[in-house]
């Protein structure tokens, strides 16, 4: 029972953040440099979690960043920004590490 | 009023355009119930983290939290600061939301991750695109991405270790963001945005709890802004 009322809780509170502006609409308005400066959220957000996340194991202790891993994330990011596709990404990104491992590299 | 009744080839399409960022969430999915099930964690409980939530990478930081004994306050001190960063989310989104109505504008945040976040902020493919279709085209995406969530963590609660380690499926989450950050690189503004980002979260990783990360959204955001009005300013 404690368990489910501490993940109730956690719900809540990572709703709260979700919700925060969007619930409010327009009874919000920031500031125009702000908002203008918002829209790179996303490229900010997604490098901020990818880079780590490729260099070291899992994001706590020290790099552990392993060769091939390097590798084949170069290779997927070629690929999305060249194609634009998230699934050629992926399949080009697991390919690599599997092929990569496979040689011993 | 306008007509906002349900709208198939939306939703459809939402379906289509999240079904391969939702894909990567499986492995992890997989990994998060496993971690249930070997703690010893209420699987069904554990599972409620998962439709109360939806929230991969604070649920693994509440369920390690859980296995170490910490107190409900830390708990759900940490489960906010790694979420801080979805309140970024919910600013940037909130002028393309005002329109909507208000039982959407309180139902969206809930399906609000990370690739649904990628979705709805990007320009290009929803662009000129009614209200009613651009509601359905999310509610769509957001079905779809709950779903596997739901599903991933129950099979890796109920059947256990089935992820074989040496498949390196969880290597998936990373390449995910490099495709969310390659799909985000638009402009000189935005590429400025993910290296400052970068650097700071580099620099900041062994700050406790993910505060790190927030540093480098807020930093990362505040120095695409400034090289926006730079770059005006020389171009005019």
């Amino acid at each position: 029972m404690r368990l489910w009322l501490l993940f109730l809780a956690c719900g809540l509170v990572t709703y709260a953040t979700r919700a925060s502006f969007i619930a409010a609409g327009d009874r919000i308005r920031l500031p125009e440099a702000v908002e203008r400066a918002l829209r790179y959220v996303g490229p900010a957000a997604f490098a901020a979690i990818a880079i780590p996340l490729v260099l070291g194991g899992d994001g706590l202790s020290e790099f552990s960043a392993d060769v091939p891993r390097i590798i084949a994330s170069l290779a997927a990011g070629l690929v999305i920004l060249r194609w634009r596709s998230i699934p050629y990404s992926l399949v080009v990104g697991m390919c690599s590490l599997w092929l990569l491992d496979w040689i011993g590299l | 009023m306008q007509d906002l009744s349900f709208d198939r080839r939306a939703a459809l399409d939402g379906i289509r355009t999240i079904a391969p960022l939702a894909v990567p969430g499986l492995p992890f999915g997989m990994v998060l119930g496993f971690l249930i099930r070997d703690e010893g964690i209420d699987r069904l409980a554990g599972w409620s983290s998962s439709w109360m939530m939806l929230a991969g990478a604070s649920q693994l930081a509440a369920l390690n939290l859980i296995t170490e004994g910490a107190s409900a306050l830390v708990i759900i001190m940490s489960v906010l600061l790694i979420n801080s960063r979805h309140a970024m989310y919910s600013a940037a989104l909130r002028p393309k939301f005002a329109e909507y109505p208000a039982w959407f504008r309180f139902a969206a945040p809930y399906l609000l991750i990370d690739q649904l976040f990628a979705v709805a902020s990007s320009a290009s493919e929803l662009e000129g695109s009614s209200l009613r279709y651009r509601m359905w085209h999310y509610l769509g995406a957001g079905a779809l991405i709950w779903t596997i969530w739901q599903v991933s963590v129950g099979l890796g609660i109920f059947l256990g270790d089935v992820v074989r380690e040496e498949w390196s499926l969880e290597f998936a989450v990373p390449l995910l963001f490099i495709g969310l950050l390659g799909l985000s690189l638009s402009n000189r503004p935005s590429i400025v945005a993910a290296i400052v980002a970068t650097i700071v979260a580099v620099a900041g990783r062994e700050m406790p709890q993910g505060s790190g990360l927030l540093l480098a959204i807020v930093l990362g955001v505040a120095a695409g802004g400034l090289a926006e009005t730079a770059t005006k300013r020389v171009s005019e």
